[in-house]
């Protein structure tokens, strides 16, 4: 049994509006084990940042979260939603053990100072107090992600990088402390198509590198399918299906995950209409009590399906499903998408 | 059975009070989809409570400029030698170990042992105080001819040969005026100068602003120029000069016409940067793109997308430019240079602030500078609930 | 045979400044066939917005030719066109944006934005007026009774449909689409192309359909050109182009695509170094620098953009000798 690095447990996140309480995370979880990556695939809004976030206990104040975060840490567990905001511990652990990299490379370097001057600093922070040290470990990892030159590099600013660059000192930066998890929200969104391809070369062979667990945040199919070893898929603050990346490429059972994979146009396969889904994800303070794809749900069975939110059910080796359908454990007739 | 059937009830009324809950939620969502920009704002402006604060204190400031001549006891020409530094009436209520409702004593004039003037009340004969009493004619708004005022004293009880009995509220000035009059009459010209220089500025901003913004080209350049000439004036001096330039003698009409023309020539530049920017930000926008591909007519865009998308801003930028009028006014009118006596504003009750020993024996006189101060916090707060209320779409 | 409803021949575009001319847009030619989607393809920067942009006539070319077939049966070229005919062809050819939220004015209804353009091209009664937005609403997929909103009421997918009502009121035949669904999540992505198709069957109209997305460019387009630095690198019908690119830029983007299934593991050819600054492109073929195949004659002679095969026009010395890698 290979241990888990982050356990999430029944993560739920409100916040107080004006019009009343919005619960965009409604009792998530899930486990990212040892060297291993986590896809978590949903649309906009489903609650996949937030998520991460709170992983993080980098929220608004504004969000109420409940729930378990345990991290594993030296073979104890921390619940990190215990621990008090901004507290010496939960700060040694962000950056030191969990480290992340966001979407936009350029808006997570601050300007004013030069990428060796912004690398070291975490470096002290978390590793060594010597400076000439620091420097060292600084250009040994841009070195190892792949950017030539690293010495001249140290001493540049952010705006004479390119997008891809960046995101690459931005990975370098996150992974300088040896991290046991990082958390990647989007980190190749806003690049262009070959650079996102380097990228996600680059965190593959990084991984086996530093044998570290990867929660990989996005909505783009393609990147999951060539990263992720396993798929959580979000549907309005939940997890509706959760399994290994080839168990949902292949044999997807909740009607959302059928409809998203139907969505993806697959270079080479014929030009008919693509497969989509019905409606607009509804607004999160409008849910009924029942399950929340019942209405755009292409499957839905007014016998089986008209009752409160079903929970993940396993439905195989590591693939589990919450759909009512599956209740009864007979398989999925209706196929084919 | 009758229990399960109970409970089955229970349940559905249950059930029925969720249905509604959400039914009128949505109700509620759809009246938020449907609402404008000016409605989203006030949604925001409203959850801004110093805003709110600040625009009832302004609304009851400017009822106040509406109805001056209503409430104020007094009119703007009368005076009274016998009370010229007169304290604040005190407002009694017991005569006599009697309680005879609200009224106030005449004051009788002694000097003390340094021959100074002093007030006394003569506690003999009452003067009860009434609402709605007939007084000095006045206007309301030029046209509402009237002579009641809304409170005020009897004044039938009053000995031959004594002038009448004037209440008091925040005493006299040296020529026994009763300076809540004067404070309400001069707000009518201390808050509609700002106003009116305001609009004009506004409009200035918006021609000037919007021509060099939507030409650009030599256009802006020299537009930018003109600007940056007006700009790297000091305010002050240049006030005093243009002031200064107001030919004596002229009619008060005149003299208030002068002051807002000479507050907007000040504060239009930065009002048009604020419109050149937007105007250009705007430009780039694809939505703007669009309705010209649609062959949407170039006055069109800029009456129908361009200055609804700057004004928002521009009304923010407004309201944070009128404390600076409203200072400047009273300053000009302080140092003489604005208003002039028989008309009023602040500036100029203020005037008799300027010596020290009138400070010090009327410590009264300084009212007026509260209502300055007031007028300016509350425009300047309900500005910055504005600001963050300009962009809903945020 | 339908017939070319567009010809771009030649066109630049060059943005100057004080010091510095950037070649947006560097010589490019291609022609559009009725009723055609074309894609086109290449990484930020490569000029394909300004292209479109171009051919909607929001910039002006610098040089060359838009050859404009309108309804009338008469060719234009909407580079020198008089404000009068150029109004009478803007509504034939109109523009989808990437940005949802950006397009729309958040200060006009629904209604409002859809009919605008009706309102500035014909004087229409206003029971008129109103049949004709809630025509097209619904074959957008809008319910009627959201024509009273306010864009910010909608998801993203929504405002798009809302974007594609306005630009297909005016009955265009040519539409760029400029990334237009880009912004958007798959599922929704999925629905707005599927609707896409659609109207474009219905109405018979030409896209010319901008993305940086391989898979949606070749699941909706019959050809595909490819940019680079402003150039047109290869242009050819889709399934040509990606079974078997001649230039060696194609065939490093066809590689780098992320296929959505586990099981293909698409071996990417690398892209040696970053694309040079546009305002000093490098000498001869401007992707010698990155180039694989590179030899010295790339280095120094600029390339032309030539027909190789039927239909399949390509910017390489070497096309005639390599054999490169496409997508099955």
């Amino acid at each position: 049994m290979v241990n888990s690095v982050l356990k999430v447990e029944d993560l739920k996140i409100e916040i107080k509006l004006d019009e009343g309480m919005l619960t965009p995370v409604r009792g998530v979880s899930f486990e990212v084990r040892e060297n291993e990556t986590l896809g978590l695939v949903g649309e906009s809004g489903c609650g996949k940042s937030l998520t991460c976030k709170a992983i993080l206990g980098i929220n608004d104040k504004k969000c109420k979260t409940t729930g378990k975060i345990n991290f594993s840490k030296d073979g104890s567990e921390i619940n990190l939603l215990e621990m008090k905001k901004d507290s010496a511990e939960i700060r040694s652990i962000r950056g030191k053990n969990i480290s992340m990299i966001f979407q936009e490379p350029m808006s997570s370097f601050s300007p004013l100072y030069t990428i060796g001057n912004q690398m070291s600093e975490v470096i002290l922070l978390h590793m060594t107090k010597d400076k000439k040290k620091a420097k060292e470990l600084a250009i040994e990892a841009l070195r190892r992600v792949g950017i030539a030159n690293p010495e001249k590099r140290y001493n540049q600013y952010p705006h004479e990088f390119s997008g891809g660059m960046l995101q690459r000192v931005l990975i370098a930066m996150a992974l300088v402390c040896n991290p046991n998890l990082l958390i990647a929200d989007e980190p190749t969104t806003a690049l262009d198509v070959t650079i996102q391809a380097q990228i996600i070369e680059l965190m593959k062979q990084l991984q086996k590198e530093y044998r570290m667990a990867i929660l990989y945040i996005t909505h783009d199919l393609g990147t999951v399918a060539q990263i992720c070893d396993r798929v959580a898929v979000m549907y309005l603050g939940k997890i509706v299906e959760i399994g290994t990346v080839h168990e949902i490429f292949k044999d997807p059972k909740h009607p959302y995950t059928k409809g998203l994979l139907g969505s993806v146009h697959k270079i080479g396969g014929n030009n008919e209409r693509l497969f989509s889904i019905e409606g607009t994800v509804p607004l999160a303070m409008n849910l009924k009590d029942r399950c929340s794809f019942y209405d755009r749900c292409v499957f839905r069975d007014e016998n089986k399906c008209n009752r409160p939110e079903p929970c993940l059910k396993e439905v195989g080796k590591e693939h589990s499903v919450a759909c009512w359908l599956y209740e009864s454990n007979e398989p999925h007739e209706k196929e084919g998408i | 059975m009758m229990r399960t059937k109970g409970k089955t009830n229970s349940s559905e009324r249950v059930l029925r009070k969720e249905e509604r809950k959400l039914q009128k939620r949505i109700k509620q969502q759809e009246k938020y989809f449907m609402s404008s920009q000016w409605q989203l704002m006030a949604r925001r402006l409203v959850k801004h409570k110093l805003a709110v604060i600040s625009f009832v204190i302004l609304a009851i400031l400017y009822t106040g400029v509406i109805f001056a001549g209503f409430i104020a006891p007094q009119g703007l020409e009368d005076y009274s030698a016998t009370y010229s530094n007169a304290p604040p009436s005190k407002i009694h209520f017991i005569h006599n170990g009697k309680f005879v409702g609200p009224f106030v004593y005449r004051y009788d004039t002694e000097f003390d042992k340094f021959r100074n003037k002093i007030f006394v009340e003569n506690k003999e004969e009452i003067y009860p105080i009434k609402f709605f009493v007939k007084g000095v004619p006045y206007k309301i708004l030029g046209f509402i001819e009237s002579d009641i005022h809304l409170f005020g004293v009897d004044n039938s009880n009053l000995p031959q040969g004594k002038d009448p009995v004037v209440l008091m509220l925040f005493g006299a000035d040296k020529l026994g005026r009763d300076l809540f009059s004067r404070v309400l009459i001069g707000s009518q010209v201390s808050l509609t100068v700002p106003l009116v220089g305001t609009f004009i500025s506004f409009v200035l901003a918006v021609i000037i602003g919007g021509l060099s913004g939507y030409y650009g080209g030599w256009v802006d350049t020299v537009i930018q120029r003109i600007i940056e000439v007006f700009l790297s004036f000091p305010t002050l001096p240049l006030w005093m000069a243009l002031s200064a330039a107001i030919p004596p003698g002229i009619s008060v009409t005149k003299v208030y016409i002068f002051i807002t023309i000479i507050m907007s020539l000040l504060s239009w530049p930065n009002l048009a940067r604020v419109v050149r920017s937007k105007f250009l930000a705007l430009k780039k926008e694809d939505y703007v793109l669009a309705a010209r591909l649609a062959g949407v007519s170039d006055f069109k865009i800029i009456i129908r997308h361009l200055v609804p998308g700057f004004m928002s801003y521009l009304i923010v930028n407004l309201t944070l430019g009128i404390p600076g009028m409203i200072l400047g006014e009273t300053s000009m009118s302080f140092l003489g240079l604005g208003m002039r006596p028989p008309a009023t504003s602040w500036g100029v009750l203020l005037q008799e602030c300027q010596s020290i020993s009138n400070i010090a024996n009327c410590p009264w006189k300084l009212i007026p500078v509260i209502f300055v101060g007031v007028a300016v916090l509350a425009f300047n707060f309900l500005g910055d609930g504005m600001r963050d209320a300009a962009d809903p779409y945020k | 045979m339908p017939e070319t409803i567009l010809t771009v021949k030649n066109v630049s575009k060059v943005f100057s400044s004080k010091k510095v001319h950037i070649r947006a847009v560097n010589n490019v030619s291609f022609e559009v066939k009725r009723g055609e989607t074309i894609g086109i393809v290449g990484e930020s920067g490569c000029g394909k917005t300004t292209l479109g942009r171009c051919i909607v006539r929001a910039i002006d070319a610098t040089s060359g030719e838009i050859l404009y077939l309108a309804e009338d049966g008469k060719v234009y070229d909407l580079q020198n066109i008089d404000k009068k005919t150029l109004r009478g062809i803007r509504k034939e050819v109109q523009m989808i944006f990437q940005d949802p939220f950006a397009s729309l004015d958040p200060r006009m209804t629904v209604f409002d934005i859809i009919s605008e353009p009706l309102r500035a091209n014909f004087k229409l009664k206003r029971n008129e007026l109103e049949e004709k937005v809630k025509s097209i609403a619904s074959k957008v997929g809008l319910n009627p009774s959201y024509l009273k909103r306010y864009p910010h009421a909608f998801s993203g997918g929504q405002r798009q449909r809302i974007g594609i009502a306005r630009a297909l009121v005016l009955n265009p035949r040519l539409i760029v689409c400029d990334e237009a669904v880009s912004a958007l999540d798959v599922s929704v992505q999925a629905q707005v192309i599927n609707l896409l198709m659609d109207l474009q069957k219905e109405f018979k109209l030409t896209y010319i359909f901008i993305s940086h997305d391989l898979s949606v460019v070749e699941h909706i387009s019959d050809k595909v050109g490819v940019m680079y630095l402003g150039k047109m690198v290869e242009y050819a019908p889709t399934e040509e182009l990606f079974r078997n690119p001649l230039h060696p830029y194609t065939e490093a983007l066809l590689s780098a695509v992320l296929i959505a299934d586990p099981t293909v593991k698409n071996t990417r050819i690398p892209l040696e170094g970053e694309i040079p600054n546009p305002a000093n492109p490098p000498s001869g073929c401007f992707f010698h620098t990155r180039c694989r195949y590179c030899i010295e004659k790339c280095k120094t002679e600029d390339v032309s953009f030539v027909e190789k095969k039927p239909g399949h026009f390509v910017a390489c010395h070497r096309a005639d000798e390599l054999n490169l890698r496409g997508i099955v």
